[in-house]
């Protein structure tokens, strides 16, 4: 294929006439013992065919490089990417999802036992989701208008980053603390742990306390303490040695409770505010604002 | 071409094969009984579904709810058919990847966009009503949710059958429940 394009104006300059028998073989790429024949018309010999067998020698290695990577690839791919290594995850009944979201919230004191930690997707899924869709609600209750696209992309890259986040820091320091859990455990885990985050934030939508976040933090300490509690259970079961222990405890539990603090301030908190700036009776309200705002400066 | 007009061949003659073209809307895939079939199962959610119903996966009723759906927001003065666009597609995409987890024989996309199009139908009904009276009260609430649990109900019901996961409807229908959600805080809020 590459002799045609030093072939062809060859040809041409020789002769004006074009035989048809010889434009039929010229075009023909893919017959190489034509390319080898046309070596010896460019007239410089043995030169030309040296030329002709590395250009034919590269042009087969790099295609059989090629193909042995697009074939690596593929294999990896059909490995890997494949997302049919997550079925056995979702393969759960009704009565089981149920019965795991119930228990989320019922600590249990560790002991030497291991505490059981479920390999499952479905239903920290599906708790991810309705947090996400619970703060999509808590705005649109607020009645103020943001754009809607970018508050759902919001929604979603805050509580897809700290599900995955969040367990991918716990895996790493489960692995430096010789923790017997493995990542898609503590997916499990942390998932349905954001149960009790969903049952604040509706909550804290419904019963709408303008002023007060004594409501909020007696569900934090609440819902939000049972179910770190339950984690750290969980994880307590499954390490030894005592720094290691408080190590892993203390980060799970210092960043759910933390999560569930920025859904509120940085959401609820911020929705609220808009919501008063933006109503009737401003100058009623301002004094409250102002006073909300240094009670908060205060308990933070 | 099956045949030219005006031409003179012998093998075919233009009236001949202009009449054995099959009808325009067939060629389209649009099928008016398949059509009010599936949307007579949306409407009756207690009706058991046959299991091939979906097996047909047109899009073309879906499309129409869906321009009903965003023609009524319009009526009530929300001009939101990029949001109605932005949710569906996301939760289509959502459920086809649920689907394909959950179930033994996988599910095409075109199966899920045809059966969460047709079960929208309970939701433009709502929004709909939304013109007359608003659904910030007591009424609309009411109206809401049981506009949510038809939509969800219809919908887990067409993909049991669809995949033969009788004894998973629940889990089918939550999922489908907060998408519809989703879109009914498009028509309340």
């Amino acid at each position: 294929m590459a002799d045609r394009g030093q072939s062809w104006p060859t040809q041409q300059d020789e002769s004006a006439i074009i035989d048809l028998g010889d434009v039929n073989d010229r075009d023909d790429g893919s017959d190489y013992e034509t390319d080898m024949s046309r070596g010896p018309t460019d007239g410089s010999g043995k030169g030309s065919l040296e030329e002709d067998v590395r250009k034919r020698l590269t042009d087969n290695v790099t295609q059989m490089v090629w193909n042995a990577g697009t074939q690596q690839a593929k294999r990896a791919w059909s490995l890997y990417g494949n997302i049919d290594i997550l079925r056995p995850y979702f393969n759960v009944e009704p009565h089981e999802v149920r019965t795991r979201l119930l228990q989320s919230f019922l600590p249990r004191m560790p002991s030497s036992e291991k505490q059981r930690a479920y390999r499952e997707l479905y239903g920290p899924l599906m708790v991810v989701f309705t947090l996400i869709a619970l703060l999509l609600f808590q705005m649109k209750a607020a009645e103020h208008k943001v754009e809607e696209g970018t508050l759902m992309g919001t929604a979603f890259g805050v509580c897809f980053t700290y599900w995955w986040g969040t367990a991918a820091l716990m895996w790493f320091l489960s692995y430096v603390c010789n923790a017997h859990i493995t990542s898609i455990q503590l997916l499990s885990l942390l998932g349905y742990g954001l149960a009790g985050h969903c049952v604040v934030i509706l909550l804290g939508t419904l019963i709408h306390t303008s002023h007060d976040h004594l409501f909020f933090y007696l569900l934090w300490a609440v819902f939000g303490g049972l179910s770190t509690l339950k984690m750290v259970g969980v994880i307590l079961s499954r390490t030894h040695g005592k720094s290691q222990r408080l190590i892993l405890s203390c980060t799970i539990a210092a960043i759910h409770l933390l999560f569930l603090l920025y859904l509120h301030f940085a959401y609820h908190q911020i929705v609220e505010d808009l919501s008063r700036v933006l109503d009737s009776d401003p100058v009623v309200k301002q004094p409250e604002v102002v006073n909300n705002v240094r009670t908060v400066s205060k308990d933070s | 071409m099956s045949g030219e007009f005006g031409g003179n061949d012998g093998f075919y003659s233009s009236s001949d094969s202009y009449e054995d073209e099959p009808p325009l809307l067939e060629e389209l895939g649009i099928n008016f009984d398949h059509i009010t079939q599936k949307t007579l199962a949306v409407l009756n959610p207690f009706k058991a579904a046959e299991h091939d119903m979906m097996q047909d996966t047109d899009l073309a009723g879906p499309l129409v709810f869906c321009l009903a759906f965003g023609g009524s927001l319009m009526l009530c003065g929300k001009l939101q058919f990029g949001y109605i666009y932005g949710i569906g597609v996301v939760g289509c995409m959502a459920m086809y990847f649920l689907l394909n987890m959950m179930s033994l024989t996988g599910v095409s996309v075109g199966c899920v966009v045809s059966v969460l199009g047709y079960c929208l139908l309970p939701m433009v009904i709502l929004s709909s009503s939304a013109v007359l009276l608003s659904l910030k009260g007591m009424i609309g609430i009411v109206l809401t949710v049981l506009a949510v649990v038809w939509c969800s109900f219809s919908s887990s019901k067409l993909f049991v059958s669809a995949l033969s996961m009788e004894n998973q409807q629940p889990l089918v229908a939550y999922p489908c429940g907060l998408v519809y959600g989703v879109f009914a805080l498009l028509t309340v809020f």
